[in-house]
């Protein structure tokens, strides 16, 4: 069996390990192991995106010692992904070594749904649903990653499960990192459009790849609009759409 | 214009308050994003176009010293005077001594974002020759005293009971109407006058070209095209970064502009200026005088990675796509330029230290990058504004951050790099903050640094075991 090595965001280590165990379970169904390093924290993109590069190439160098060897590298997000596998050379172009190791890396990164679908060539993961969902395509997924099919081909392969179409599914849900904090009104209202958008759709959960839209969409229907529910793929796959914690 | 960058917060805050009483407001961007999206299925290639474009934009300002050069030598050849002004002083100082000498009373002018940019009408105001807008969104703008909602459709955000109520008061409106088209006459009626009797005309520029020394103006009302035919003198104004090497890239830029903008194949009028009236023509200005504004770009110029932003054509894809401006409007930037295209062009021509807003109200979502024909990496530019502005960057202004931000990052590198400090300050900060919990949700944490978070939404108390711990308790699952 082929080790896959998890690369858990710190979002979902704290908040949401039921999506770490999801991508666990779901690389184990597809017919690989996954190991986890322990002395793994954070990709450092909190830092490089409030401009503290300094830092960011601390967390960049820890990720390239302790990753560098894995054959493949999966993570049930995209802008952490990213992260690694865009901006570790960028971050580290100054540093011909770093940068190096950081190129070489780069390329046995994946997201989740990418490595499911393009590596393993799996879609049909044995989840069912009985019900509609729509699918909300991250930034860092789509224009970050190019990741659009894959998620899709996974939802449409749950028996039961209907995809139906969202407006503006690839549209920014106001997340943002630092952003959601330092402009609570802007990001408040980018929110509501998606949710209405999602209401709009009449899906019955609203599915997506990435840690951080799923803390903002389900954070603000926490408070809002308890009813609705937004889910990880991952945790969807797992679960047949029941999931949490 | 009064700057007022440092104030996008709370700018920004009214706008959306604004825009949700007013839900109508989120209508004008969308509708020129799907005309966009509609104009560019034309093309054959979209990609290979666009990327086309930014070649070209990226070859225009590598060689931009050198094409400067070139087209200054073939438009005086063609008959104009180049003027070089250093900075916004410079420049509208020439103009307005220019059209006092030439005894101009008013002038009329096509749209120019440039202008707004020098702050040219406050100028001619200033020393007592008026001058009138032509562009229709630019003149009701004009009359209404607000700065461009939209770099390229300035009033799109007004009703027609605001328009219908100011061209009562000021545009000799003889009834009141709301139908568009007749405020429209109303508009064209009065200005119909100050064409006639102009002397004095003030048109931007969208392209200009090297190799022949050429001006290219490209708009549907008509009215750059009479701005720039009517009058004796021309000044045309145009930012040092306009400049393309040849027609053929000037075209090709043509073609993007105009479907990334509003979608059309080509807009109603495309004119072209090679130098005034000459001999035995009955047509076009006595003088043509193009002014070339640098107003701090060629000392952003040496800087090579923030030059990209130089590259922007003025299409405004990236303002109609961006979730952010949807939800603000043009409003709350606080000066000219709106949009991701204005966030990243404007720290640099006003320094990074008042501008901290432009470049971190931006999720980094990349839209404006997916849809721009310069080829400008927007988000790219904001995390490097982000870094010069922690490191504190003399050259454009960096401004520390607060210390206790810092400190923060500081302390959580030293932590990432041991697993067993990192592992005690997530024990730690769930001890903490998991007080303020119930039923595993947090609503609300006493002051700090998160606050903003919980003003809007709730965050899931940190697990009571981490991803990590489980999978230490249950060997992996195995």
């Amino acid at each position: 069996m082929k080790d896959v090595s998890l690369f858990i965001p710190c979002t979902v280590d704290l908040f949401l390990p039921h999506v770490g165990e999801a991508t666990a379970f779901l690389l184990r169904r597809a017919g690989v192991k996954p190991i986890y390093h322990q002395a793994q924290t954070c990709c450092g993109q909190p830092a490089m995106n409030s401009g503290y590069t300094q830092q960011a190439k601390k967390a960049a160098k820890h990720f390239i010692d302790l990753f560098g060897d894995d054959e493949a590298v999966v993570s049930p997000s995209g802008s952490c992904t990213c992260m690694v596998k865009y901006h570790y050379p960028e971050i580290l172009s100054d540093e011909p070594e770093w940068f190096g190791r950081a190129t070489e890396l780069a390329p046995r990164v994946y997201e989740l749904s990418q490595y499911l679908v393009d590596v393993l060539k799996v879609e049909d993961l044995g989840a069912t649903f009985n019900g509609k969902v729509a699918y909300h395509e991250s930034c860092h997924i789509l224009r970050g990653l190019g990741i659009s099919e894959q998620p899709q081909k996974l939802i449409s392969a749950v028996k039961g499960a209907q995809l139906v179409p969202m407006n503006q599914a690839d549209f920014c849900c106001g997340f943002g990192g630092e952003f959601s904090v330092h402009y609570p009104d802007i990001s408040e209202s980018m929110v509501q459009d998606k949710i209405k958008n999602f209401i709009e759709s009449n899906a019955d959960i609203l599915l997506l790849c990435e840690p951080g839209c799923l803390l903002n969409i389900s954070g603000y229907l926490s408070r809002n609009l308890p009813g609705k529910k937004v889910m990880h793929l991952a945790s969807f796959l797992a679960s047949n759409g029941r999931e949490e914690r | 214009m009064q700057i007022k960058t440092e104030e996008f917060a709370e700018l920004a805050k009214r706008e959306v308050a604004k825009s949700r009483a007013y839900p109508s407001l989120k209508n004008a961007p969308n509708m020129l994003y799907t005309k966009r999206m509609v104009g560019m299925k034309t093309l054959p290639d979209v990609a290979a176009y666009q990327a086309y474009g930014a070649a070209i934009r990226a070859e225009a300002l590598n060689r931009l010293p050198e094409l400067l050069e070139e087209f200054e030598k073939n438009a005086v050849a063609n008959g104009a005077k180049v003027v070089w002004s250093r900075n916004a002083k410079e420049a509208d100082e020439y103009i307005v001594n220019l059209a006092k000498e030439r005894g101009a009373k008013f002038v009329i002018k096509g749209k120019s974002m440039v202008t707004e940019e020098i702050g040219l009408n406050d100028t001619l105001n200033d020393q007592g020759i008026v001058p009138w807008e032509t562009d229709l969104g630019e003149f009701i703008a004009q009359q209404m005293q607000r700065p461009p909602f939209h770099i390229v459709a300035p009033a799109i955000n007004l009703t027609c009971e605001e328009i219908c109520e100011v061209f009562m008061k000021q545009v000799d409106m003889k009834e009141r109407t709301l139908d568009p088209v007749a405020l429209g006459l109303a508009a064209r009626l009065f200005l119909r006058e100050k064409f006639h009797r102009a002397s004095f005309g003030v048109a931007g520029v969208n392209v200009a070209v090297a190799e022949t020394g050429t001006t290219i103006n490209l708009e549907n009302e008509g009215n750059i095209r009479f701005t720039k035919s009517s009058p004796r003198t021309l000044v045309l104004v145009m930012s040092i970064e306009k400049v393309v090497p040849t027609m053929k890239d000037a075209m090709h830029i043509v073609r993007l502009l105009s479907r990334n903008c509003t979608g059309q194949r080509l807009p109603a009028y495309v004119s072209m200026d090679s130098g005034p009236k000459r001999t035995g023509e009955i047509d076009g200005p006595d003088e043509m005088i193009i002014v070339i504004v640098d107003n701090g770009r060629s000392k952003l110029y040496q800087d090579t990675r923030a030059r990209e932003a130089l590259r922007c054509i003025r299409c405004a894809a990236c303002l109609n796509t961006c979730p952010v401006y949807r939800q603000i409007g043009g409003y709350s930037y606080g000066w000219v330029y709106s949009g991701p295209m204005g966030q990243v062009l404007m720290p640099l021509l006003l320094g990074l230290d008042r501008t901290q807003h432009l470049y971190r109200a931006t999720t980094l979502c990349g839209a404006c990058k997916s849809v721009c024909p310069a080829g400008i990496d927007h988000p790219k530019l904001f995390l490097y504004y982000r870094s010069m502005d922690v490191s504190g960057a003399p050259y454009f202004k960096g401004k520390k951050r607060p210390s206790g931000e810092g400190r923060f990052f500081k302390a959580w590198s030293m932590a990432l790099t041991h697993a067993w400090l990192w592992n005690l300050g997530v024990r730690l900060a769930r001890n903490v903050i998991n007080k303020f919990a119930a039923d595993g949700v947090i609503s609300k944490l006493p002051g700090g640094t998160f606050a903003g978070w919980f003003e809007k939404r709730d965050l899931p108390a940190i697990a009571k075991k981490t991803f990590r711990e489980r999978w230490k308790e249950t060997k992996g699952g195995n």
